[in-house]
C-alpha cells in the first residue's frame, strides 16, 4: 500500500515534468493549430545555453532563467518567421512538416556545438528535501511544479483578461476575420510562439538540472511525451495540458509497478492511440479542434508533373539492369541496392501519403514487420526465403493494415500523432515479445537470400532482384493509378465527403491502398534482413521513417518515378559526399525546409 | 532518435581530436620506417555521427601502436590503415564491407563499432574470405557469423562472473539488478545472475530499462520493494549516473555496485556528489600497476599529453596484435585467419598476455581492478566491506 502511494507521487513528479513541455506546446497549437515538432529542440537550446550561462558566466539560477527565456524567445520568433508565416494558406501538413525540418537542422546545431556526449547541468538550488511516503522530493521538483503551474495560471489569465489575449484568441478562431478587425495576426503568432519557445527553453532548463543530464537528443523524446501529455488534455487547451501531462505520469508510473520498466512508453503511446481514436478531443478539448477541413491533410500542392515519355523510360531501366555488366564494383552495386531497397518503401509511401492522402509518420514500423516476419519464418522454421519474403510482403500487408484501419478515420494533424505512436509501438512490441522476438537481442544466424538452393549472394545478383522487384513494383503501382482505383483514392484525398456521396467507401479504399503499400515495404524489409544476417529493434528507427517521408516529399508526392528518383537521390547523396556525412541530417532538414517552402510539388511533381 | 550503442568512455575533447586524428592520418604510413609497399588494415567504424567520439579514441590508439609496429614493420613492410566512416549505421557498414572485400590491399579488417552494424556486414566478409576483427563487439553471437569473425573484446562471459564476485567478495547476500534492455545488457545481465547464484548471491530483482530512460524513480520504488542489500547496475556511464541520483529520492540507501562500463570520468561528472561510495571494476585502469598498462600510459602520454582510456588501450592492443599475425603467418587473407587460432601470447595491455580460443575466436582471462569512487575519483578498491545499511 505504501509503495502505491509512492508510485502515484513518481507519476505526480514525472508529470510536473511533462507539464512543462506540454503547456507550451498547448499554446502553440490553440493559437495556430499546429504541433509544434520543434518544441522540443527549443527545449534542448534552452537548456545548452543555461549550460554555457553557468558553465562560462556563472549565474546563479534567477539570472540562468531569465537568459534562456530571453534568448529561447528569440528562437520562437525566429521559427515563427521561417517556419509558419511563409507557409500560411498551404495544406495544413505544410507547416507541420516546416516544424520537422526546422527540428532535424536546430538537434543537429546543438550536437555539431556540443558534441553527442551528455554533460551535466548542475544547480545552486538549496539541497533540501520533504519526504513523502517511502520516498522524497526537493525543491526542484518544487519549482518545476511552480513553473508549470504558475506559466499556466499566467497563461489562461492573459488569454481570458488582457487585450492582446483577445487578440490571440480571436486569432485562434478565425484568422481573416481577426485580420478584418483590425488585429496584426502575424505579431499575435510571433508573441505565442515567443512566450511558448521561452517556456519551452526554461523547461529544457530545469529538467536539465533535475536529472544534471543534458544530451542533443533529448529533444524528441520530449516533444514526444509533450504531444501525449496534450493530446490526453486536450490539444490546445492550457490547463487540459497540465492534467494530460499529470495523467500520463501517473499511467506510466502505474505501468511500471504492474509489468515493469520496458513498458513504460508503451503504455504511454498505446494510451495516446486510445485517446485518438475514442477521445480525440482530449479530455478538455471541446469541441473545437474537431471542425476540420475538407482535405484528409495530404500535403499535395497542385501541379503539373513532369512527364518523362515511355521510352526513355524503358532506356533507363534497361541502363539500370545492365550497369553490373559495366561496372563490377561491389561497392557501388551495394549502394545502389541500398538505394532500391529505399525505393520500395518510397514507393509504398508515396501512395499512402500521396495519392490517398494518409500521410505516414511510422513507415519504418512496416519495414521491421517485414524483417522480422521473413527472418523468424526461416530461423524458426526453416522456411525457404523464396517464399518467406513474399509471405513477410503479405503479412506486412495485413497487419499494417490492421494496425492503421482504426485510424482511418482520423484527419489532418492526428493521423500523423497516430503514425508516429504505431511506428513507435511495433519498435516497443518487438522489444518487449522475447519469446516471439528474442527482444532486445535481436535475430541472428539469418540465412541469406536463396531460390532453389542457389544462395543470392553476390552483389550483382542481389542488385538485379531488388530492381527488379523496384520495377516490377512500379508498373504495378502506375498501373493502379492509372485505373479506377487510383482515381477514387484521388477523389479520397481531394475531397472525402464529395467522395462518400458518390457511394465510395472510404474505409475499404484506403485498406486496399494500405495493403498494396504495406507490400511492398514489408519485402524491402524482408530483402534488408537477409542481406544484413543481423536485424533487432533499432535496425529500423524512426529516422528511417522520417527519411522516407523525404524522400517522397522531395520526389513528389503521389509520383511514382519521383519516388524511386527521392530514394537515389538521398540513399546515394551520403555515400557520394562522404566527408559531410557529418552534416547528413542537417542538410535532410534543410532540404526538407527549401522544398515545403519553394518546391512542394517536388522534383517530378505531385500526381 | 534513439542514443544507442556502447555509449561508454569518453571524450569530450572530441571535436578537437577529430582534427587531430584527420590530420594524424596521413602521416601515419610516411612515419614509416621499413620500406616497401605498406600493408593495409581496412578499418570500419563511426567518425561522425553520434559515436563519432569513439572513431577518434580508435585512432588514437591505432596510430600509437602503427609508430612501434612500423619501427621494424610486418615481414619487412610498413603497417597501414584506412578508415571509412560509417558513422555506426548498418546501411553503411555493408556498403564499406563491400568496397574493403573486393580490394585486395586489404588483408584484414577491424570493426565496426556498434553489434548493429558489425554483424551486418559479418555475412559479406565471411563469404569474402577476409578476416572481420571486432574490438568492441560484446554480442554474444558476434563471433558465431562464421570462422572469419573474430574478436578480442572482454567478453561478458568473462566480465559479468567478475562483477558478480565482487559483490560477493563486498558481503552482499541479496542484490537487485537494473540493467540497460540491449543486446549487451541482455546478456550480461543474465551470465550476472547465473554466476551470482553460483557464488551464493540471491538476485532479488531484476529491470531492464530503455537507452533514452531518463526516469528512474518508479522503477527503483520496485527494486525498493525486493529489499536488497546492495543495487547491481549494468548500466553505461550516463544511465548509471541517473539511476545512482534518483536512489536516494526514494529512500534507498543500499551500496551501488555498476559493471565496469560505468568507468569513465563523466560518470563522475553526472552522478555528482551521488556518484561517491559506488563501487566498479575496470579491464583498464591508469594506475594499474602492471607494467604493461604503465608502459602503455607513459607512451600514449608522451604522444596525446593526456591519460588514456579504454577504448585507446583497446585499440592499440588491436593493431599491435594484428602485426603480430601478419609478420608471422603472412599476408594473405587466410592465413590471418589461421594465424588467429595458433598465435599464443601477444602482449597486451588488458589480457597481460593474448591468445585466442579457436572455438569461441575470442580471447579469454582479461586482466580487471576493484574500483571505488572516492571524493569524485575512481581510486582502487582498499579490500574494506561496507558498513551494513
Amino acid at each position: 500500500m505504501s509503495s502505491f502511494i509512492d508510485y502515484t507521487v513518481n507519476g505526480l513528479v514525472i508529470g510536473n515534468i511533462y507539464a512543462l513541455l506540454a503547456v507550451g506546446l498547448a499554446l502553440i497549437f490553440g493559437v495556430s493549430n499546429l504541433i509544434n515538432f520543434a518544441h522540443g529542440s527549443v527545449y534542448t537550446i534552452g537548456a545548452y545555453i543555461g549550460w554555457a550561462a553557468i558553465t562560462f558566466l556563472h549565474t546563479p539560477l534567477p539570472v540562468t532563467m531569465a537568459i534562456v527565456f530571453v534568448a529561447c524567445a528569440f528562437v520562437g520568433m525566429a521559427i515563427e518567421r521561417i517556419g509558419l508565416r511563409p507557409l500560411q494558406g498551404s495544406a495544413r501538413i505544410a507547416p507541420l512538416l516546416a516544424t520537422i525540418g526546422i527540428s532535424f537542422v536546430l538537434d543537429q546545431i546543438v550536437q555539431l556545438v556540443f558534441s553527442p556526449d551528455p554533460r551535466a547541468l548542475p544547480n545552486d538550488l538549496p539541497d533540501w528535501r520533504i519526504a513523502i511516503g517511502g520516498g522524497s522530493i526537493g525543491a526542484l521538483d518544487l519549482l518545476i511544479a511552480g513553473v508549470g503551474i504558475g506559466a499556466a495560471a499566467l497563461l489562461f489569465a492573459f488569454l481570458r483578461f488582457t487585450k492582446l489575449g483577445y487578440a490571440v484568441r480571436a486569432t485562434a478562431q478565425d484568422r481573416e476575420a481577426a485580420l478584418q478587425m483590425g488585429v496584426n495576426v502575424n505579431a499575435v503568432n510571433s508573441t505565442v510562439f515567443a512566450i511558448a519557445s521561452a517556456l519551452g527553453g526554461i523547461s529544457g532548463l530545469l529538467v536539465g538540472m533535475y536529472y544534471n543530464h543534458i544530451d542533443p537528443a533529448m529533444s524528441f523524446q520530449a516533444t514526444l511525451k509533450g504531444i501525449v501529455a496534450q493530446v490526453i488534455g486536450g490539444v490546445g487547451n492550457v490547463p487540459g495540458a497540465i492534467v494530460g501531462s499529470l495523467l500520463l505520469g501517473l499511467i506510466e508510473s502505474y505501468g511500471i509497478a504492474f509489468l515493469g520498466t520496458t513498458y513504460r512508453n508503451l503504455f504511454a503511446f498505446v494510451l495516446l492511440i486510445l485517446f485518438l481514436l475514442w477521445l480525440p478531443n482530449g479530455l478538455f478539448g471541446g469541441r473545437r479542434v474537431l471542425q476540420s477541413e475538407p482535405l484528409t491533410g495530404a500535403f499535395i500542392a497542385p501541379s503539373k508533373p513532369l512527364r518523362l515519355p515511355r521510352w526513355a523510360l524503358w532506356v533507363l531501366t534497361g541502363a539500370a539492369f545492365a550497369l553490373p555488366l559495366v561496372i563490377g564494383a561491389p561497392y557501388l552495386l551495394q549502394t545502389l541496392t541500398n538505394a532500391w531497397l529505399a525505393a520500395m518503401l518510397a514507393l509504398s509511401l508515396t501512395l499512402m501519403a500521396g495519392t490517398a492522402g494518409q500521410i505516414s509518420f511510422g513507415h519504418a514500423g512496416l519495414l521491421a514487420i517485414g524483417a522480422y516476419a521473413s527472418a523468424l519464418l526461416t530461423v524458426d522454421l526453416d522456411a525457404p526465403t523464396y517464399l518467406t519474403i513474399p509471405a513477410a510482403g503479405l503479412i506486412t500487408s495485413a497487419l499494417g493494415t490492421l494496425l492503421i484501419f482504426p485510424a482511418f478515420r482520423l484527419r489532418g494533424h492526428t493521423i500523423a500523432i497516430a503514425t508516429l505512436a504505431i511506428g513507435e509501438v511495433v519498435s516497443l512490441v518487438i522489444l518487449n515479445w522475447e519469446s516471439l522476438t528474442r527482444g532486445a537481442m535481436g535475430v541472428t544466424g539469418i540465412p541469406p537470400l536463396s531460390i532453389f538452393g542457389h544462395e543470392i549472394t553476390a552483389a550483382r545478383e542481389v542488385y538485379w532482384l531488388c530492381l527488379a522487384i523496384v520495377v516490377a513494383l512500379a508498373l504495378v503501382q502506375t498501373r493502379l493509378l492509372s485505373s479506377h482505383f487510383g482515381r477514387t483514392l484521388r477523389a479520397i484525398r481531394d475531397d472525402d465527403v464529395a467522395a462518400r456521396s458518390y457511394g465510395i467507401r472510404l474505409d475499404r479504399y484506403k485498406a486496399l491502398a494500405f495493403a498494396f503499400g504495406g507490400f511492398g515495404a514489408g519485402v524491402s524489409g524482408a530483402i534488408t534482413a537477409h542481406l544484413y544476417s543481423y536485424i533487432n529493434h533499432q535496425t529500423f528507427d524512426s529516422q528511417v521513417s522520417l527519411l522516407a517521408l523525404t524522400m517522397v516529399i522531395l520526389g513528389g508526392m503521389g509520383n511514382v518515378v519521383g519516388a524511386i528518383l527521392g530514394a537515389i537521390v538521398l540513399a546515394g547523396l551520403p555515400e557520394l559526399f562522404r566527408l559531410t556525412a557529418e552534416y547528413r541530417i542537417l542538410i535532410y532538414g534543410i532540404v526538407l525546409l527549401l522544398l515545403i517552402r519553394f518546391r512542394p510539388q517536388g522534383l517530378m511533381g505531385t500526381l | 532518435m534513439p542514443a544507442q550503442f556502447n555509449r561508454r568512455f569518453t571524450d569530450w575533447r572530441n571535436r578537437l581530436a577529430i582534427v587531430f586524428a584527420l590530420a594524424a592520418l596521413t602521416p601515419a604510413a610516411a612515419l614509416a620506417q621499413a620500406s616497401g609497399e605498406p600493408v593495409t588494415i581496412g578499418v570500419s567504424g563511426p567518425l561522425t555521427g553520434q559515436n563519432a567520439q569513439y572513431g577518434a579514441q580508435w585512432k588514437k590508439g591505432f596510430d600509437l601502436a602503427l609508430e612501434e609496429v612500423n619501427a621494424k614493420g610486418v615481414k619487412g613492410r610498413p603497417l597501414q590503415y584506412v578508415f571509412e566512416d560509417s558513422q555506426a549505421d548498418p546501411r553503411q557498414s555493408v556498403a564499406i564491407a563491400q568496397k574493403f572485400v573486393s580490394d585486395p590491399k586489404i588483408i584484414v579488417e577491424v570493426g565496426d563499432f556498434s553489434s548493429t552494424a558489425s554483424m551486418a556486414a559479418s555475412s559479406i566478409y565471411q563469404r569474402a574470405g577476409l578476416v572481420q576483427f571486432g574490438f568492441t563487439n560484446s554480442h554474444p553471437n558476434f563471433t558465431k557469423g562464421g570462422d572469419f569473425m573474430w574478436s578480442n573484446s572482454v567478453s561478458q562471459a568473462d566480465e559479468q562472473p567478475r562483477l558478480a564476485k565482487y559483490a560477493a567478495d563486498l558481503g552482499f547476500k541479496h542484490v537487485a539488478v537494473l540493467y540497460l534492455n540491449t543486446d549487451w545488457g541482455r546478456s550480461s545481465q543474465a551470465i550476472f545472475t547465473q554466476s551470482a547464484k553460483s557464488l551464493g548471491v540471491d538476485v532479488v530483482a531484476s529491470e531492464g530499462y530503455q537507452p533514452d530512460e531518463k526516469d528512474f524513480r518508479s522503477t527503483l520504488v520496485r527494486v525498493r520493494d525486493a529489499q536488497p542489500d546492495a543495487i547491481v547496475l549494468i548500466s553505461y556511464y550516463a544511465d548509471g549516473a541517473l539511476i545512482t541520483r534518483q536512489t536516494r529520492s526514494v529512500g534507498l540507501t543500499q551500496p551501488i555496485v555498476a559493471s565496469g562500463s560505468v568507468y569513465s570520468p563523466k560518470f563522475i561528472e553526472l552522478a555528482g556528489e551521488a556518484g561517491n561510495g559506488v563501487f566498479t571494476e575496470s579491464n583498464f585502469f591508469p594506475g594499474d600497476a602492471r607494467p604493461e598498462v604503465q608502459a602503455f600510459v607513459t607512451k600514449f602520454k608522451a604522444k596525446y599529453n593526456e591519460e588514456p582510456d579504454d577504448f585507446n588501450a583497446v585499440a592499440y592492443d588491436t593493431i599491435i596484435l594484428l602485426a603480430a599475425v601478419i609478420d608471422k603467418y603472412g599476408l594473405d587473407r587466410t592465413a590471418i585467419r589461421d594465424g588467429l587460432a595458433e598465435i599464443k601470447d601477444v602482449p597486451s595491455v588488458i589480457y597481460g598476455e593474448a591468445s585466442f580460443d579457436p572455438q569461441t575466436r575470442r580471447v579469454a582471462g582479461a586482466r580487471a581492478v576493484y574500483l571505488v569512487v572516492k571524493n569524485g575519483q575512481f581510486v582502487l578498491w582498499d579490500g574494506k566491506k561496507p558498513s551494513a545499511s
